[in-house]
């Protein structure tokens, strides 16, 4: 990569990173109700809110301060690489998105693993067997799949695996039969998609020159396909990837929710819901940078195997 | 082998198949499944600390029912009385003065002595809190300091007979002074409670061992485990897989799937929440009596209980559930007598112009389809509304201004204390903090001030079902379901005690059998 294009990403980073810490601070003071009130009300359950209570409370993280000022107040503290204090654990931020981002990753990795290489396998088949029998089976479980919500098959897999059978725990996250059925939810829409962008990819490598190219010149059926149909075929799979594994970094809510994780949605939700803005600032600028850096590896990798793109970003 | 010797044989094998048989049907009484002493247990718990374990937050509803954090007092929800726990008897001294004398030989779990300093030093700390508890506060406490070894004094701005009720919240919870640190609190071996807590998964649970020196004797589990588990139907499963032994606080949409497993023993109890049709009294069109009684008079509560909470609420009677001891149990559910209030609506003069707004809070997702029905009912006696779903924290301050014609909502009458005094002086009286409905009537608050400084409970709670009778003469809102506290069992639990105010789970004398 040029140092151009290595500039290029890291401003685009420092950009998202700011713009998307901004938006979520002024969430809060955004929304109808006061942040101060969301904030005692998470700690506890209180109706009646004493007002010198809300004011101390208020004046100590300094929160009826211009608006301006506290986002830079926190950006000075960010820039020297402090988080901040949750207003309501009263604990340092990091504490809390380090031990949330590493939980989410290893959720959002595996599942993407798993959708990886479930839909190169299905996409193959079908590709090759293309109006065949597997290809319509194949093309119509996919395509139902992706009509699917989470919040309606997380608790249909729980009835079946952790009710009925008793083969999986219903919810936690402390051991690997744990993660089954979490990943099982968070993959079943990737493979689906990825399926379809892999039969896509497959069969347009099938038809393309170099491999009309490799056939003529005698290679095998089998060979034909391993060298030269399939890692063409998986080109736009990558980038879907990297969409996706984007995506589930801060937005498997409903999924952490339901099996009870303690991943980054669910805290950055959380924090947004009872106003604890530094959390959610804090959890929201490591989950896009997590998102940049991981479409930023899988646009290198893109660009390693694919010389058009390799091409076409050095005349740009 | 001849006829003889074959009915000798018959005879003695149908013997022994009958008495078999005896055996297997009457279980002799060692056959009863016995205490497993190496056994835990684990708790689905609706709650996850957020507050780093600060005790004037509801993270102490977890110390506590984790049987790690202890009180000087508790309150008896089977009794509804003040019984001794850290302190074994309490005293008024003066008017404004409690004195609690505590309980002697009693450790903390890293084996420092309880002594009043101790004590004082630990409802010292809540006091000082930038957003203090509800109970334990410097408006209702000035002052907490040892006056001996064993004697504790805790001294009140005014005369306050509940003194002992606020000390039984979780929030006056003691730990010793090593849990006091710059960080925060650390409550891991500073409790005195019949559990130590060893390790915490973050935002996922808390591992607790039997303390073995507990002063209240024997622990029966060997350990056990709160989880955090927010989500209510994840609860449910939780116990009906048998990964959970108890699951607290079981929503209305998974009773039915409970109560039909055998495996799983459902509780149920009144909790001190009442869903409530809140109507402005401050401004028309419910500022009319008459308007408001008709209101009460076209809602058909029993069909309320059974449609949305599917059973698990019981339609109300008043302003309090028919358990609580302060409860008038003359009360009615009030009927539907759609004559009579389209009557009252004539007589109130009420010309509608416009819909009335019925607000539902998306905090409770049941209240959507309560606020259908309402306007269903409502339109049968000739009043028109719509149902809008907004997040409380966004309707509030309108609320409390007045700017409002009707809310969904509920409140726990015993959130700060195991009594309903705060309730009824927030909620009711003219200048209440939370007078969500703008209610004021001067005979109301002269029954709350005449209550207030009664030590005697008898009469207090006739004060207090005297006010209640007011409220409920006056129609000041619909109170419409007494919500149910519903906890979930696993088969081999034994000695639970079911809370409704969910302070108390892991005991002493909790235990599984093998």
């Amino acid at each position: 990569m040029h140092f151009a294009t290595a500039l290029r990403r890291v401003l685009g980073l420092g950009a998202a990173v700011l713009l998307s810490s901004f938006a979520v601070f002024l969430v809060p003071f955004v929304s109808p109700g006061d942040p101060v009130r969301s904030m005692l009300r998470a700690r506890m359950d209180v109706g009646a809110m004493d007002e010198a209570t809300v004011q101390a409370y208020a004046e100590q993280f300094g929160l009826y301060d211009p608006l301006l000022l506290q986002f830079g107040r926190w950006l000075g503290r960010f820039f020297r690489g402090d988080m901040g204090i949750s207003y309501i654990s009263g604990t340092p931020v990091a504490d809390l998105v380090l031990p949330a981002i590493g939980v989410t990753l290893s959720l959002a990795g595996t599942a993407l693993l798993v959708a990886v290489l479930v839909s190169i396998m299905l996409g193959v088949v079908a590709a090759v067997r293309a109006e065949g029998w597997p290809d319509r089976v194949i093309t119509s479980a996919t395509h139902a799949l992706i009509a699917i919500p989470e919040y309606a098959l997380a608790p249909l897999l729980v009835l079946l695996f952790a009710v009925r059978l008793s083969w999986l725990p219903s919810a936690g996250f402390d051991s690997p039969a744990s993660m089954v059925l979490p990943v099982l939810v968070l993959s079943l829409r990737p493979i689906s998609f990825f399926t379809i962008a892999v039969r896509s990819g497959i069969l347009q490598a099938l038809d393309s020159e170099h491999v009309l190219a490799a056939r003529a010149r005698g290679l095998g059926a089998t060979r034909t396909l391993v060298r030269h149909v399939i890692p063409h075929g998986l080109l736009p799979l990558w980038t879907m990837v990297g969409v996706w594994f984007a995506g589930l970094l801060g937005g498997s809510v409903i999924v952490e929710v339901i099996f009870a994780i303690p991943g980054m949605g669910r805290l950055i939700f959380d924090a947004i819901v009872d106003a604890d803005i530094p959390v959610a600032q804090g959890g929201v600028v490591v989950a896009v940078a997590c998102a940049v850096l991981a479409t930023g590896i899988i646009d290198l990798l893109h660009r390693r195997s694919d010389p058009r793109v390799r091409i076409g970003a050095s005349r740009g | 082998m001849n006829l003889g010797r074959l009915s000798a044989t018959a005879v003695f094998a149908a013997t022994a198949l009958a008495l078999t048989a005896c055996s297997a049907s009457t279980p002799s009484p060692t056959s009863a499944p016995s205490v497993d002493r190496e056994a835990r247990a684990v708790v689905a718990n609706f709650r996850a600390p957020v507050s780093n374990w600060a005790l004037e937050s509801d993270d102490a509803y977890v110390l506590s029912i984790a049987g790690c954090l202890e009180t000087l007092v508790k309150y008896d929800s089977t009794t509804q009385n003040i019984e001794p726990m850290l302190a074994e008897s309490w005293k008024q001294s003066s008017d404004t003065a409690w004195d609690f004398t505590l309980r002697q030989n009693v450790k903390f779990q890293d084996g420092t002595a309880l002594d009043a300093k101790a004590a004082a030093a630990s409802l010292n700390h809540v006091l000082k809190a930038t957003a203090p508890a509800r109970a334990v506060n410097p408006k209702t406490i000035s002052k907490v300091s040892a006056v001996d070894a064993d004697t504790l004094r805790v001294t009140t701005p005014a005369a306050d007979p509940l003194l002992p009720y606020r000390m039984a919240s979780v929030n006056a919870g003691i730990l010793a002074p090593a849990a006091y640190g710059a960080d925060g609190i650390d409550p891991f071996g500073h409790c005195t409670g019949p559990f130590i807590p060893v390790s915490e998964k973050a935002g996922q649970s808390l591992s607790l061992d039997r303390n073995v020196n507990y002063w209240g004797g024997d622990v029966q589990l060997a350990g056990g485990e709160i989880r955090y588990i927010t989500e209510g139907p994840t609860r449910a499963t939780q116990v009906q897989t048998g990964e959970a032994d108890i699951s607290m606080s079981i929503p209305a949409t998974s009773l039915a799937t409970l109560e039909a497993d055998n495996s799983v023993k459902v509780l149920k109890a009144d909790s001190p929440r009442t869903a409530t049709l809140y109507l402005n009294n401050s401004r028309a069109p419910f500022d009319n009596l008459k308007l408001r009684q008709a209101a009460t008079m076209a809602l058909d509560l029993p069909a309320i209980a059974a449609s949305v909470y599917e059973g698990a609420a019981q339609p109300a009677t008043g302003p309090f559930a028919p358990s609580e001891s302060w409860a008038n149990p003359d009360l009615q559910v009030p009927q539907v007598n759609l004559e009579e209030a389209k009557k009252l609506v004539a007589d109130s003069g009420y010309q509608q112009d416009k819909p009335l707004e019925i607000i539902a809070i998306t905090e409770r997702a049941e209240f959507a389809a309560v606020g259908a029905i309402i306007q269903e009912q409502f339109k049968q006696i000739g009043l028109q509304a719509n149902v809008v779903t907004k997040s409380y924290g966004s309707v509030e301050p309108e609320v409390l201004a007045g700017n409002y014609d009707m809310i969904l909502s509920q409140r726990n009458r015993m959130i700060d204390i195991a009594d309903p005094i705060g309730f009824l002086q927030s909620d009711y009286t003219c200048d209440g903090g939370y007078n969500l409905s703008h209610y004021c009537n001067k005979d109301f608050d002269a029954l709350i001030e005449k209550a207030l400084p009664k030590t005697d409970q008898a009469t207090r709670h006739d004060l207090y079902r005297q006010a209640g009778d007011v409220l409920a003469a006056d129609a000041a809102n619909v109170w419409l379901v007494n919500e149910q506290a519903i906890d979930a069992l696993g088969s081999t639990v034994q000695g639970y005690v079911q809370d409704p105010l969910t302070r108390y789970v892991l005991t002493k004398d909790l235990a599984k059998t093998k």
